[in-house]
């Protein structure tokens, strides 16, 4: 699972720190993402990784440098940052009797010019999504006539009708079952594959994440407790540490180890 | 194969715009033709030129203030994220009443100075600002809170208007102070009065459609509108503020007339969906026909009485409008409840 990593990062981020009040929660954080680079934001509860994501959007005023595509996060303006990178939140909102379509036109909001007005473009990128994720059978349905896991695709394809060059996901398992998470992994594989997308993935699953992930960044407490491949970042006395629950490793030929709890231990 | 459903495979372009804009416009006009035609007297038929002349005055500024309040409610609607807001239940309509019944006070020096709309605006932004002060909870708003702390204002706002009327001993007689109580429309209204309602109605209405595509946006939650793009607190102040100077300028002409703001955006919905850059001219055109045909109602319901007072629309709105608003209240209680059992 090798990457070219370009010389310009589309995400830098150095010394990022933020507090909640007098609460520091993000401690000098230091994240970078590369364009067909999926990299996996891996935690404990309280680890901080969605007000990560959050900050490293400028949802959250952070102090440190947040770089996107070599411009600071505070010289971007929100229309054309939307352009440059998607996000899906971990409980997306969305309207029950809205219809998967217009759901997936709000992905050109970005694109929009003044009064809601759309280009031929933006209804040919919409379809052209469509057709890519095989969402054809949807698009006239309401958004609470389709599973959780078929909603969870629907945002996936929102954001990727942004026509993003980055992607940030938070939990996006969260509502899936074993068969979903597979096939969203390994559509995360393919487009960072096939279009260079580099995804950042906030995820509670250590397995799944070493399966489909380049880089692991370990949060403990707001901060980088590590940051590399899985093989080097899954090390079972490292996270017994920072999970507080004893691990144990189990190595497989030519694939990446699993980590499995010791729930019997300590 | 599936394709995007038939009505969405158009992009929304700047003619699709223009020939909804005039569609909605169209069928506002066949309601206001026919509404020209029922009369006070209990007849139904196309008027005599000086009858007519003092219809067309009704059916107009029964348009007027009907489209926008019905245009703010879907601005109310959309930015608060609240399928229950209208200008009525938040309290702008009975602050734009109190602060335009107290412009014609002599006492009020300050506020003639700045205008009979400006001064009604002030107050509708004052109550608005109330409303959300009281029910937001670290930036949240509560519906239901936000709705109680409304029929408060409310509540407060009409009694003091009553409290004022009483001190000048000014009779609170239907068609008088009254009908600016709970809405009506008035014949008595000075032509610059209209006009500048008028205007800062267009104005309003304009900038209104020119952010629904935001709007719509805004609809989701507020890390997802900022991740596609939207700058959701400029917009926010944008949209609110816009909504209740429109309120405030139609209120200025009519009093609080209830229930139009928040029924219109529905039965829009009920047409075109959620999608707000069709959403607002529908409500509008929906709001201007029922307001006029309510205006018509009223009139043919005083055929009979000695006086031949017309019943101010207010007291049929809210006749009609409150049943409404209680089942949207039931249902809304009911999908809330459905949402969170789910997840």
């Amino acid at each position: 699972m090798t990457t070219t990593i370009t010389a310009t990062p589309l995400l830098h981020a150095t010394n990022v720190s933020f507090a909640y009040g007098d609460k520091p929660v993000l401690r000098e954080v230091r994240v970078a993402l590369a364009p067909g680079e999926v990299v996996a934001l891996i935690g404990p509860n309280g680890s901080c990784k969605s007000t990560l994501i959050k900050t490293l959007l400028g949802h959250l005023p952070a102090t440190g440098d947040v770089t996107w595509d070599g411009k600071s996060i505070r010289a971007w303006r929100r229309r054309d940052l939307a352009r440059l990178v998607a996000y899906l939140p971990q409980s997306p909102t969305f309207d029950p009797q809205q219809r998967v379509a217009d759901v997936l036109r709000m992905g050109r909001a970005p694109y929009w010019g003044p009064f809601g007005l759309e280009s031929t473009r933006d209804v040919e990128v919409v379809q052209r999504v469509i057709d890519e994720l095989h969402l054809n059978e949807w698009t006239t349905r309401r958004m609470d006539e389709i599973s959780g896991g078929q909603r969870q695709l629907v945002y996936v394809a929102r954001a990727l009708i942004q026509e993003p060059r980055a992607l940030l996901l938070d939990e996006p398992n969260t509502y899936l079952d074993l068969r979903h998470q597979v096939e969203l992994g390994r559509l995360m594989r393919r487009l960072a594959r096939e279009r260079s997308l580099g995804l950042l993935v906030a995820s509670h699953d250590l397995n799944l994440a070493a399966a489909f992930a380049d880089r692991l960044v370990l949060l403990q407490d707001g901060a980088v407790a590590a940051d590399g491949p899985p093989d080097e970042v899954l090390d079972p006395e490292l996270l017994t540490r920072v999970y507080g629950v004893r691990m144990e490793r189990l190595t497989r030929e030519g694939k990446p180890p699993l980590l499995v709890p010791d729930a019997q231990g300590r | 194969m599936n394709r995007l459903a038939a009505s969405s495979v158009e992009p929304w372009s700047g003619e699709r715009l223009v020939l909804t804009v005039a569609a909605c416009a169209a069928g506002w006009a066949i309601v206001a033709l026919a509404c020209l035609a029922v009369g006070s007297t209990g007849e139904i038929g196309w008027p005599s030129r000086d009858i007519l002349h003092i219809r067309r005055e009704y059916v107009l500024l029964a348009s007027l203030v009907g489209a926008a309040l019905a245009c703010a409610g879907v601005a109310y609607q959309a930015i608060l994220r609240n399928p229950l807001a209208d200008p009525y239940l938040l309290g702008a309509s009975s602050g734009a009443m109190l602060a335009t019944y107290l412009w014609q006070f002599p006492a009020m020096l300050g506020a003639i100075a700045l205008g009979e709309q400006l001064f009604s605006f002030v107050g509708a932004l004052a109550a608005v600002g109330v409303v959300f002060a009281i029910a937001s909870r670290g930036g949240r708003l509560e519906p239901i809170t936000l709705l109680l702390v409304g029929v408060i204002v409310n509540a407060v706002n009409g009694s003091v208007f009553l409290l004022i009327n009483a001190l000048v001993k000014d009779p609170a007689t239907p068609g008088g102070p009254l009908m600016f109580l709970v809405g009506g429309l008035q014949t008595n209204l000075r032509p610059a009065q209209i006009y500048s309602a008028a205007a800062i109605i267009a104005g309003g209405w304009m900038v209104l459609l020119y952010i629904t595509g935001q709007l719509n946006v805004a609809t989701l939650g507020e890390g997802e509108a900022t991740a596609l793009g939207v700058r959701i607190h400029p917009l926010r102040w944008v949209a609110l503020i816009t909504a209740t100077l429109v309120t405030a300028s139609a209120v200025a002409v009519s009093g609080p007339i209830g229930f139009i703001g928040l029924v219109c955006p529905h039965l829009g919905r009920l047409i075109v969906g959620n999608d707000q850059r069709k959403l607002l001219p529908l409500a509008t055109a929906l709001g201007a026909s029922l307001l006029c045909i309510a205006d018509a109602a009223s009139r043919w319901l005083a055929r009979d009485t000695a006086a031949g007072t017309a019943l101010p629309v207010g007291v049929l709105t809210g006749l009609l409008g409150g049943p409404f608003f209680l089942l949207l209240l039931w249902r809304n209680a009911r999908s809330l409840a459905t949402t969170e059992g789910g997840r």
